[in-house]
Order: structure tokens, then C-alpha cells, then sequence
């Protein structure tokens, strides 16, 4: 029925809080559990895989935007146009049917996590003079102790960390995507269908 | 207010139908209530009355359903919304989210329908004097305990005043005295503004004191309909999975043990009409 | 998340947009002034002042604190050992400190400082529904003004959850301690039903915002009015201009700070 996929953007709209509710969430308990991985844009690809690049663009922008607002890590809006790419990619992802094969989900969680690191990099380095003022500031300093200047320094240390977070999410992803009913799946139109 | 006729419904993928052939009539201000056993189609039916079938659940509709003057399969469900009311039984998902205090909460509806600011204020407040949230008024959703935020979602959507009200289990997490005030409150919407209630309930005893009409639907089909009393007493002895409340339960133990004769009378169903019975 | 604080104050009278210009304002001039004491002043004689106005200077520094020492204590590490330049304050090993990167690092640490201070003071003295309001009225779209709200008020609920979720594991013998695969092992039975459990409350919450008329076309009215003042008005232009003439003086005066 064409008014259940025309009215019904409103499925898309309640699940953007609900995505980046799980980003918030699941982010914390990575940090409790001290896994070194961010995990926090799991909701981000979600949401784009299922909804789109557009859905999934406005989920990451926003889930950095709340990240500020919020108290939590107030330099996140700075990489707010860095989180609205890794929507739109995963929406693009899902559009292909990637996600739907777990080597396929891991090869785009790849791809999206380089993407991540290049784009971050200049960010870092002339908003935030090259640090985050985290532990990953100590890749920074090996990669400028061997002469990298401070961009150099950024894209080797995202590249370093980026890839394998963004790897482990899209397994997530791909896990997730297994368990759910497909009539809740059916309501979606972006992911291409497993075959 | 309500006019149903061959209704049929199937989900998508399903191969029962969940509704299988409903002619239903309910007039302005009354007050009805829905039983069936789990499966009987009553949230379906729920959903139907509002428009959430067949435009957010996806499957085949026939028949033709008729509410509040609208007809359900051509009306958009924002459209429908302002004169027939849904609320369900998980209070959490009924939090809109969007508005940081219970007022304000209540009042997003009203909003949403363009209504002005003193008019708003004055359905609001009425909505929450008669859900008995006044005192919370200033206070985040997200703070309340599971059955306020159950009222709160009956106040809500009371608020926007809608010709047809209908309940899917709104009591099913709420404790007495929060499931008194419900239904205490639905009564006096059907008595003083003439709100068509419909409410699908497993708590017999309640119904048997509030509804003025009680529907019965077993396999997607409704197999009986009238007054609380007499419905239930039937239902008793039929396989329809209702149930029955324990005073029925004792009067039919009773009868079994030569106690009351064994036919005649209706059942009772109340404590009231149990102690009648014994008389 | 930080609530504006209880007593009244002038700061959180004025309409969440003027507020907003001022930060934005603030943040503008932290990035394109070019020395330390200009940036700091923009700190001490604009942010600070306001703090007090609004009645939150002892928060306002301490999360100001809290959020720059990583930051200050990376900068004056890594832009002093590695930016090169003349002068050498500090020999150790192979690695020089210079005062030039001394300086770069206090540079940026100064607009760090005034850029996370704006924001931080932004949320102190604003409700961040009055603020979507604000924006509302001036076009943003109502899906994204919900979508900011509700995210914001479900996420202590999430946090509640998933901690709840983690409880319940670890009573049934779920080990969270130990290894990395230990712990890599144990978030699958943590993560998935938080996620999916969260995914199936979907569809009835968007019942519940249509049963609330949210997608009605047509005029909406809001019960609560946003005061504004004509002077308000005009102090925001004024920002506005004030911000891009930074830019511009930054962009063709002050080109190598």
C-alpha cells in the first residue's frame, strides 16, 4: 500500500532518538567495559542502512550536535560533518545489500572507517592543534617523534584506530540486521533484500 | 458513531484472517468494552477504528468501517487522529518525548491541531484535573511511575477531545486504584461529553462495572453482544477464552454442587449481583 | 545534562537565540582574533562576565576545567616538543621544547577554551527546548526539533537500561573482567537486546506521535510564548556583523596567526 510507505516516514523519524540513544548507550558501555573501541555511531549506520543516506547523514549530525549540548564531549560538534558522512556511506552500503554479508559488512566498515580518519584529520588538526586530549594523543606523538608534521600525525593515528572501530560496528550491524523480524524490516525501503 | 460492516482483515504474510467478518454499530456516548481471548482479533480491531489498519499495518482490508463520520480506509491517520483517540498499554512508548513536562506534554496534541494558547491551556488542565495528574503538572514524563505515565497517555489524548475513544489494554499495568481512576474517568467522558468509548480489557470485573455494552470476539468474528451481565454469563460456558470473574466461578461451582439451581437466572458477575444471587 | 540553574537571572530572561548569537559570537572571535591575550580576553571580558550574570561562574569554570586540561596538557606537550622553531627552552634525549611551540600551544589552547566555553555556558543558561523553539519559529523543521528533544530526554532511560542489562549478565555469570577477548566476548549478550529491544518500541512510538496529530498539515500554534524585545533584535544583528567582520579582518589582516 503506497500510503503505508508515504506516511510512515514517521517510523524513520521516532527511530532517529532511538538510534541516537543507542549510540549514547552503547558508546558508555564500551567505555565501561574498557574495550578500546568507540562503538558509538552504531545507531548512525543503522539508521542509514535502513532509512538512507539522507536518515543517516541527520542521525550522525545530530548525535554529535547532542554530544556537545549535552555536556558529554563537548568537542564532538566539531566532527559533526564527519559523523553525517558515515550515515550517508552506510546508507549507500545498504542501498547495495553490503550489510546483508558479513565480509561485505566488515569491507564497508573498513572503507567507511578510512574515510572517517582522512576526513577527521584536518579537523584535529587546525580546530583542536593535532590532540584530542586522549590516549590516542600518544600515536600522535610517536608518528611526529618520526618527523610526521601534525596533519601526517592525524590521519596515521586515525587510520590506526578508525578502520577497527568502525569494522567491529558494522559486524554489529550485521548481527542486528540477522535478528530482526522481517516485518519490521519490510517497512524499510533502503536496505536492498538478503537474498 | 461507529458503523462496521463485513469487515475483514489479514496481515501481510499472515494466512488467517485476524478479522473475519464483522458487522459492529456503536452510537455516540456509549461506553463499550471487548473481550476475547489472546489472538481474537480485539487489538486489530483496535487498530482498525483508528486508521492505524490498514495505513501503518500493511495487509488486506475488507468491508467498510465508518467512524466518527469518516471513512477509515480514505482518511489519513493525522486526519483521523483529532476525532478518534488511540491509547495502548505500553506507557513508555506513549511519551512523545518531545515536551519536557507533563503539561506541556499533554498540550503537544493540541498543538499539533493549531488550537490557541488559552484554549489549549484550558482542555490541558481539564485533562489532567480528570486523569488526577494536576499535581504533576511541572514534572518530566520520564519521571513518573509506570501507571502515571499510563494516565498521562489517557490525559493526552483525552485533551484533544475526540469524538471516539479507543483503548487497547490501558490498564494492564496500572494497580487498582490507578485503574479505578481510568475508568472512572472513561465513564464520565461518555456521560458528560458524549465520548464513544471502546476498550478492550482480560479485567472482567471492571468491565462488568463500567461498560454499558460488552462485545465478545472469538477467531476474528464477534460471537456476542449486549449487556456485561448477560454476555458474560454465556460466555462462561462457551469456549471463547474469556474467562470468567470468580463470582461466576463460584456460582457455577455452586450450581455443579446443587447449591442454586442450575439453570435460570443469569450468572452473577459482580460482588453485587453475587450477593443478589444468594438472597 | 546540565539544567539552567534555579535561581532567576538576567541571562536566562533574554530569548534562547540571543543567547545562541552571543556564544556563536564568542566563538567566532576565539577563532579569528590573532593573539593569546586577545583570545583569552574574549574569555575573561565577554564569557566570564555572562557566567556571573547568569549565576553559574562555579560550574562554568569547573566543567571549563574539566573539559581543557586534556586538551592543554596534549598542546603543551606535543605542538612544544614538535613545532619547530629558534628558540629551545628544554633539551631532553633527541626532543626539543621551543618557545614557539610553547606559544602554538597556548594559542590553541586559548581557543579551545573559549570555543568549548561558549558552548558550555550556552547550556548552562538555556533550556534546550526553548532553544529548538527559538529556531523553530525562525524555520527550522519540527521533525528535527523533535528529534533533538526526545534524543536528549530517552537517554537516560537508554544508560538505565543498558546498565540494567549488564546487572542482570554479570549476576548470571557473565565475566566483563579479564582479557580483551573476555571482555570483546561479553558485549554481544549486552548490546543486542539493548539494541533490539529498543528497535521493537519503534512502531508503537510512532502510533503514539500520529496519534497526537504530528503530521497534520497545516498551522501550529505553541502553548508557550518565547519573550523577545526589539533591542534583543538589533544586539543580535550587531553580532552577526561583528562576527564577520572578524572573519574578514581574519582572512586579510591577521593572516599568519
Amino acid at each position: 500500500m503506497d500510503s503505508l510507505k508515504r506516511d510512515f516516514n514517521t517510523v524513520t523519524l521516532v527511530m532517529i532518538p532511538v538510534a541516537i540513544a543507542i549510540n549514547i548507550a552503547v558508546g558508555q558501555l564500551a567505555l565501561l567495559i574498557k574495550v578500546p573501541l568507540y562503538l558509538d555511531s552504531i545507531g548512525t549506520i543503522l539508521v542509514g542502512v535502513l532509512a538512507g543516506p539522507w536518515a543517516g547523514a541527520l542521525t550522525g549530525f545530530i548525535s554529535n550536535f547532542i554530544w556537545t549540548i549535552a555536556g558529554w564531549y563537548t568537542p564532538a560538534i566539531a566532527f559533526a560533518g564527519v559523523a553525517a558522512i558515515i550515515g550517508a556511506l552506510a546508507g549507500i552500503f545498504g542501498r547495495a545489500g553490503w550489510p546483508n554479508v558479513w565480509w561485505k559488512a566488515i569491507l564497508a566498515g573498513l572503507i567507511t572507517g578510512l574515510i572517517a580518519a582522512i576526513i577527521s584529520a584536518p579537523i584535529a588538526t587546525y580546530v583542536f592543534g593535532g590532540v584530542m586530549g586522549s590516549g590516542t594523543d600518544a600515536i600522535v606523538a610517536m608518528a611526529r617523534s618520526v618527523g610526521l608534521d601534525s596533519l601526517g600525525a592525524n590521519i596515521a593515528q586515525g587510520t590506526f584506530s578508525d578502520p577497527m572501530d568502525k569494522m567491529a560496528t558494522y559486524l554489529v550491524v550485521f548481527l542486528v540486521l540477522r535478528a530482526l523480524p522481517l516485518r519490521f524490516l519490510a517497512r524499510f525501503t533502503n536496505l536492498k533484500a538478503r537474498s | 458513531m461507529i458503523a462496521v460492516s463485513g469487515l475483514r482483515f489479514r496481515y501481510a504474510g499472515s494466512e488467517r484472517p485476524a478479522l473475519d467478518g464483522l458487522d459492529l454499530s456503536i452510537g455516540a456516548g456509549e461506553f463499550v468494552g471487548v473481550v476475547g481471548a489472546n489472538g481474537a482479533g480485539k487489538s486489530t480491531l483496535c487498530y482498525t477504528l483508528t486508521g492505524y489498519i490498514p495505513h501503518f499495518y500493511a495487509g488486506t482490508l475488507e468491508g467498510d468501517v465508518l467512524v466518527a463520520g469518516h471513512e477509515v480506509r480514505r482518511t489519513p491517520v493525522s486526519e483521523l487522529a483529532s476525532d478518534a483517540g488511540l491509547v495502548f498499554h505500553n506507557p513508555f512508548n506513549q511519551i512523545s518525548g518531545a515536551r519536557y513536562t507533563v503539561l506541556e506534554e499533554v498540550a503537544f496534541g493540541l498543538e499539533n491541531l493549531g488550537l490557541d494558547p488559552d484554549a489549549m491551556r484550558q482542555q490541558a488542565h481539564a485533562a489532567l484535573l480528570a486523569t488526577g495528574l494536576a499535581d504533576l503538572a511541572g514534572r518530566s514524563p520520564f519521571t513518573l511511575s509506570g501507571g502515571e505515565q499510563q494516565r498521562l497517555a489517557v490525559a493526552a489524548v483525552m485533551a484533544m477531545q475526540p469524538r471516539v475513544l479507543v483503548l487497547d489494554e490501558p490498564t494492564s499495568q496500572l494497580d487498582p486504584a490507578g485503574t479505578r481512576a481510568i475508568f472512572e474517568v472513561l465513564r464520565s467522558l461518555a456521560r458528560t461529553r458524549q465520548t464513544t468509548i471502546v476498550i478492550t480489557e482480560h479485567k472482567l470485573g471492571w468491565l462488568a462495572s463500567f461498560v454499558d455494552r460488552l462485545l465478545v470476539l472469538h477467531d476474528g468474528q464477534l460471537v456476542a453482544d449486549g449487556a456485561p451481565r448477560q454476555v458474560l454469563s454465556e460466555a462462561a460456558t462457551q469456549p471463547w477464552g474469556v474467562g470468567a470473574t470468580n463470582y461466576t466461578r463460584a456460582a457455577l461451582e455452586a450450581r455443579q454442587r446443587g447449591l442454586l439451581p442450575s439453570a435460570g437466572d443469569l450468572l452473577p458477575v459482580t460482588l453485587e449481583q453475587a450477593l443478589e444471587t444468594l438472597r | 545534562m546540565s539544567e539552567p540553574v534555579r535561581r532567576p537571572s538576567a541571562i536566562e530572561a533574554l530569548h534562547p537565540l540571543t543567547k545562541l548569537a552571543l556564544m556563536l559570537a564568542a566563538v567566532v572571535a576565539g577563532a579569528a582574533l590573532p593573539t593569546i591575550p586577545a583570545v583569552l580576553g574574549v574569555f575573561v571580558l565577554l564569557l566570564v562576565p555572562l557566567a556571573v550574570a547568569g549565576g553559574c561562574l562555579r560550574p562554568f569554570l569547573r566543567t571549563c576545567l574539566r573539559v581543557l586540561t586534556p586538551f592543554l596538557i596534549s598542546l603543551l606537550l606535543i605542538q612544544g616538543f614538535f613545532t619547530p622553531g629558534p628558540t629551545v627552552l628544554l633539551r631532553l634525549g633527541p626532543f626539543r621544547y621551543t618557545l614557539e611551540g610553547l606559544l602554538v600551544g597556548l594559542l590553541f589552547s586559548a581557543r579551545l577554551l573559549v570555543g568549548m566555553g561558549a558552548a558550555t555556558l550556552l547550556m548552562l543558561v538555556t533550556r534546550p527546548d526553548a532553544l529548538m523553539r527559538g529556531l523553530v519559529e525562525r524555520g527550522l523543521p519540527n521533525q528535527i526539533a523533535y528529534i533533538v528533544i526526545t534524543a536528549l530526554q530517552i537517554v537516560p532511560t537508554f544508560q538505565a537500561r543498558a546498565r540494567s542489562i549488564l546487572d542482570a549478565q554479570r549476576s548470571r555469570g557473565l565475566e566483563t573482567e579479564g582479557p580483551l577477548t573476555v571482555r570483546l566476548r561479553a558485549f554481544a549478550p549486552l548490546v543486542g537486546p539493548l539494541i533490539l529491544s529498543s528497535l521493537m518500541q519503534i512502531e508503537e512510538r510512532a502510533i503514539a506521535l500520529e496519534a497526537r496529530a504530528f503530521n497534520r498539515p497545516g498551522r501550529r500554534t505553541s502553548l508557550v510564548a518565547l519573550h523577545d524585545t526589539r533591542a534583543q533584535g538589533l544586539l543580535r544583528w550587531a553580532l552577526l556583523a561583528a562576527a564577520l567582520a572578524l572573519v574578514a579582518a581574519r582572512l586579510v589582516l591577521w593572516r599568519t596567526a
